[in-house]
């Protein structure tokens, strides 16, 4: 009786880890069916590059969300940090410097929001409200409102194929993409900070009880959603060939979408990086989709709130179901 | 015989497939004070949940003065005069007596405007029944939590209630308040009102019951009136067995001092001092305020200390974390475990490694998986704790398992003392005996444990020596040779024993 | 199982979704990209038209004048909004390579960074016009673009005119660093060269009628004396004249794009003037380039599009 009970679980568990896929799936299958253009291998490279950048914001943001909290700030994170490496970049300095600096201002701007939470004992989505204001301000008195082309020393050729280059025919994002997945997945899974994440954002107070310092892993959180925004600042960046004063702004949203379709609760303690890949992946073929599709850009919020909508209740309802 | 005013027979109820009510059959008597006894988790909240209509029964049938009825929600059994009354008072902290007397019946006139004159009126009424002097305006959170009890009552009253079940109405109460509240239910009864009282302190019971039901893991163990019982007697029926065999007791040969605490304090406790030997069980007692587990955590370090030492093994140590005081060896089970003692998000491997995850990072990193599973599979196996399997997330584990767990987790941190704070609360009958065998082999191998509990027989049993608290001070420290119930609650509500 | 099925339910109400909102765009569609692949001669000729954003009227009316031209020269037209962000008009151009449109006109988001989304183009092969704001990199067929300097230079005119030749100005500039923006304030500027006329605050307000409200709040409290404002687009006009209107002062208010909003104002008296550009000319203008260029014709790599000022 009671092993039925637990199979039936498990069954549904898988059912449910996999939920997010169906939904991919299906997307896909539909999509190939309506627009023959749609399964390409070029069209899939597009789609896969587009991705890249909601998905290395949407694996920041899966830990800052994993631990109850939020960053809003990553779009105007992802602006600043673009906007500096571009400069460098301009000024002609050594390649990996650039990204080193750039990667490093990324995350120390996240671990000032890990300090504001923890130490300040801020609520995330206020904290990151006013960094995400802040930082847009700065971007704007930083780049005087004008975009900053990268071009115009060596360093550029080489900043450029970031963004642009390929390798084995296929976009450099995408390995970037891949290669955040599988670092975030593996200090998630096997790493003690990514089991201190998961045990913080199930149960603070536990947490600070088994001897963990809580606002250590909050800056460690924080940190990483800064860092990866970064990193996708200079995607962004380098795949336009210049930086915007206004990149970015509004990306928290399209991230914050990725997450919660992949499955992360918002509340915290429950959800991975695979959800994450898949949740970032749908949204990146909804856009494409429905630019295919030629539906009206009216619409197309329409289309992707109700998608949104659908797959947040998928979950849910799962989750009462237990 | 007394005329039964609400008779449950059969009454079977399963959670899940789970049986956790078992033919179990109740009466409550017309004008009488039925008891209703047993251990957690005998299933006491359960029946009278089903009878006031917040569980469903899976079978049985109920009678209310002769006709059947089965309650769905709790207004249909208010409606027809059942009412009950929480452990945890159900009253708006922010509202006045009177709006939460009649909160979700406010009488109202033509234009829906609250008749507050009437409203004010009749809760007079029903204070000046219970000898209450507040005023009807007065906001519930500047009361005792007595008189809280005492408006929940008269709530229950307003009601028109005939059967009032009291939930442990003592457990918050100073003596004063408990006598009188029973005043009060004495007064109830002699009108006519039937009651049926829960509770753990079985002199209460003695002093007001006419009759007592006993449950024992969710059947019925017996119903007798309180002539043809005593103390020990209703121990017997709660636990099936001896009082003696419940708590295992093993005598070790004490060690050197471990711990030494000197003067410790902060806003919470005062000038709390003592020693703990290797292989000591030192229970603190006290009544529920009396800053037991407060002082826990600050000699765990989760609230800073104004003033005071901590020694270990003669070295003055310094904590401010959790993370310190695991550091030097000191342990801290929860009395809250589902809010700082366990994840309840993580499985049993994930928990049990918590406190300790040091121990099994390797290289680049990476967390030792297979070792973590055979420190886990030990515990499991030595605590006994079932499950169906490590891999099972906490939130689907027995109380009694997750408890375990949580000294699992404890333990693993290699500890040389274990502060246990109320480590049987919400454990069932069967799990405690286990526990207490736990503790025991712990402090057979050294370890100096610190035992905070409510239940006094817990404390005689199986401690060393009782220390006893009252207002955030340690009113006396008995060696367990001379102490007994009368001379720790003395110590408890703060008078002096001889 | 039960849940499994409201699942598939829930999905395929997802699925209809989709699928409605997409035959909703160009059903046939599907049938054109078979046989459109190899021999363009007989079917539609297939251009993609970016549009920076669909939030504000002016390139709404970009859109309708391209739409009603592409009717007419029997064209397909396959419109994309951008939303103001460049990431999103280098995917709208990708999406558009992968449907393997003829030419794609991009109204750009921003000058400099649409300078990938053209290169994409460019490696595709397929020809691109830009349309109101110009690209600083890559291969462009053609620009079609109002004037803004010259524009900026009539709206700076009438003020000096109106003024005569004294007074105290305000600037309302567009989104930093966008060349409409730029161009006209430039124009404006070189307008009031000479005068008496004293520019005594210039501020962004980011072509937005709330923010040119506010930004215009602010300037109200800022300076006691002004004179007239020259807003580098009608949506900021308005939301500074309501700006002024709460104030009570009086102050001549010139906007630029005769939105119908403007229009109505500048016929009430309120607003004082406001530069015509014609979107839909620049729109229509753009479609019919595009056909030219499709056709082998060869066309001049910049076509302005005449401005006018409407006063009351």
């Amino acid at each position: 009786m009671k092993k039925l009970s637990l199979k039936g679980r498990d069954w549904k568990s898988i059912l449910s880890q996999n939920k997010p896929v169906i939904v991919l799936l299906i997307l896909i299958v539909a999509m190939s069916i309506m627009n023959d253009r749609f399964l390409t291998w070029s069209n899939a490279l597009t789609v896969l590059r587009q991705t890249s950048i909601n998905a290395v914001i949407a694996t920041g943001l899966t830990f800052a969300i994993l631990i109850g909290g939020i960053d809003l700030s990553v779009g105007s994170v992802l602006a600043i940090c673009g906007a500096v490496s571009a400069k460098m970049v301009a000024s002609g300095m050594n390649i990996f410097l650039v990204i080193l600096l750039t990667l490093m201002l990324g995350l120390g701007m996240g671990m000032v929001n890990g300090l504001f939470i923890s130490k300040g004992r801020l609520q995330p989505f206020i904290a990151t409200l006013g960094t995400m204001t802040l930082l847009r301000g700065f971007t704007l008195v930083y780049t005087q409102g004008k975009p900053i082309s990268i071009f115009g020393s060596e360093t550029s050729a080489v900043y450029s194929k970031i963004g642009t280059g390929y390798f084995l025919g296929i976009p450099i994002p995408v390995y970037i993409m891949l290669f955040v997945f599988v670092i975030a997945y593996y200090i998630l899974r096997h790493m003690k900070i990514g089991r201190y994440t998961y045990a913080l954002g199930s149960n603070e107070e536990a947490t600070m009880y088994s001897g963990i310092k809580t606002d250590n892993v909050k800056i460690f959180v924080y940190g990483i959603s800064g860092f990866l925004s970064a990193l996708a600042g200079i995607i962004v960046t380098s795949r336009l060939g210049s930086a915007q004063p206004t990149a970015g702004s509004g990306y928290e949203l399209d991230a914050i979408a990725a997450v919660v379709i992949g499955g992360t609760s918002m509340a915290g303690g429950i959800g991975t990086i695979f959800g994450t890949a898949i949740g970032a992946l749908i949204i990146g073929i909804l856009n494409n989709a429905l630019n295919l599709l030629q539906v009206s850009s009216y619409y197309q919020g329409v289309a992707k709130g109700i998608v949104i909508l659908i797959a947040v209740l998928l979950d849910r309802k799962q989750r009462t179901s237990r | 015989m007394d005329e039964k005013i609400v008779s449950m027979k059969n009454i079977v109820k399963e959670f899940s497939g789970v049986r956790v009510l078992d033919n179990v059959d109740f009466n409550i008597y017309k004008g009488k004070i039925m008891a209703l006894v047993g251990e957690n988790g005998a299933g006491k909240s359960t029946l009278m949940k089903i009878l006031t209509g917040v569980y469903l029964k899976t079978s049985g049938d109920i009678y209310l003065e002769g006709k059947e009825v089965n309650f769905t929600t709790t207004k249909e059994s208010q409606d027809m005069g059942v009412a009950i009354i929480h452990q945890e008072l159900n009253l708006v902290q922010d509202l006045s007596i009177s709006e939460n007397i009649f909160l979700g019946r406010e009488p109202v006139g033509k234009s829906g405007k609250i008749k507050w004159k009437q409203l004010y009126d009749e809760s007079k009424q029903w204070l000046d029944k219970l000898g209450l002097n507040e005023s009807p305006k007065e906001l519930v959170k500047n009361l005792s939590v007595g008189k809280q009890q005492l408006i929940e009552i008269a709530k229950a009253l307003s009601l028109n209630a005939k059967v009032i079940i009291m939930d442990e109405p003592t457990g918050a109460l100073t003596i004063s308040e408990t006598e009188k509240l029973f005043e009060v239910v004495n007064e109830l009864r002699s009108q006519g009102h039937s009651i049926v009282y829960i509770s753990h302190r079985l002199n209460e019971i003695f002093q007001i019951c006419d009759y007592v039901t006993v449950l024992r893991d969710g059947t019925l163990v017996g119903e007798k009136t309180i002539d043809e019982l005593d103390e020990d007697k209703i121990i017997e029926m709660m636990v099936g067995r001896k009082l003696s065999e419940q708590y295992p007791r093993v005598n070790t040969i004490l060690g050197h001092t471990v711990l030494e605490v000197k003067n410790l304090s902060n806003k919470f406790v005062k000038d709390i001092s003592f020693e703990l030997k290797e292989g000591e069980i030192l229970g603190v007692a006290g009544l529920v305020g009396a800053g037991r587990t407060e002082m826990a955590r600050s000699i765990y370090g989760v609230y800073p200390l104004d003033k005071g030492e901590i020694l270990m093994k003669g070295k003055p140590v310094v904590i401010k974390s959790p993370k310190d005081a695991i550091k030097e060896g000191i342990a801290y089970v929860s009395e809250d475990r589902k809010s700082n003692g366990i994840v309840l998000g993580l499985n049993i491997v994930e928990n049990v490694t918590l406190a300790s995850l040091d121990q099994y990072v390797g290289k680049i990193g990476k967390i030792n998986k297979s070792e973590e599973e055979k420190s886990t599979d030990s515990y499991v196996k030595s605590m006994s704790i079932k499950a169906a399997g490590t891999k099972q997330l906490l939130k689907f584990l027995s109380g009694g398992n997750q408890q375990k767990v949580a000294l699992a987790k404890n333990l693993n941190t290699n500890p040389k003392i274990l502060i246990l704070d109320e480590p049987t609360r919400g454990v069932d009958v069967g799990a405690k005996k286990e526990i207490y065998e736990l503790i025991n082999k712990y402090k057979e191998s050294g370890m100096s444990i610190l035992m905070i509990s409510s239940e006094i027989p817990e404390i005689l049993g199986i401690s060393d020596r009782v220390m006893v608290m009252h207002e955030g001070m340690v009113t006396g420290t008995l060696d367990i040779k001379n102490a007994d119930q009368e001379k720790i609650m003395s110590l408890a509500v703060g008078k002096e024993v001889s | 199982m039960k849940k499994m099925k409201k699942a598939l339910v829930l999905l395929l109400v997802l699925l209809l979704t989709v699928s409605i909102f997409g035959c909703g765009g160009n059903g046939d569609e599907g049938d054109n990209g078979d046989n459109g692949d190899g021999n363009g001669e007989d079917t539609a000729k297939k251009i993609g038209l970016v549009v920076s954003t669909l939030n504000n009227p002016f390139f709404v009316d970009l859109r309708d004048g391209a739409q009603a031209k592409a009717t007419e020269l029997g064209a397909e037209l396959i419109i994309l909004d951008s939303q103001d962000d460049a990431a999103t008009e280098l995917s709208n151009v990708e999406d558009l390579i992968t449907q393997g449109v003829d030419l794609i006109m991009i109204n750009p988001t921003d000058s400099d960074a649409v300078g990938s989304a053209v290169a994409a183009a460019n490696g595709a092969g397929i020809p691109v016009v830009t349309l109101d704001r110009s690209a600083n990199s890559g291969e462009v067929e053609a620009h079609i673009a109002s004037d803004n300097v010259a524009g900026g230079k009539m709206a700076g005119d009438f003020i000096v005119a109106q003024l005569g030749g004294t007074g105290k100005v305000v600037e309302l500039e567009g989104i930093p660093g966008a060349s409409a923006a730029r161009e006209r304030g430039e124009g404006f500027n070189s307008a009031l060269e000479g005068t008496e006329i004293e520019v005594v605050a210039k501020q962004t307000a980011n072509f937005d009628r709330a923010e040119g409200l506010s930004v215009m709040e602010n300037i109200l409290q800022a300076q006691a004396e002004i004179d007239a404002v020259f807003a580098h687009n009608d949506e900021m006009a308005l939301g500074a004249l309501e700006a002024i209107k709460a104030s009570g002062r009086e102050i001549l208010v010139v906007g630029f794009d005769a939105t119908e909003d403007a229009v109505t104002s500048v016929q009430a008296g309120e607003m004082a003037a406001t530069v015509q550009q014609l979107p839909k000319e620049i729109g229509g203008m753009g479609v019919d380039t595009a056909m030219k260029i499709l056709a082998g014709e060869s066309v001049d790599e910049y076509i302005p599009v005449e401005l006018q000022l409407v006063t009351e």
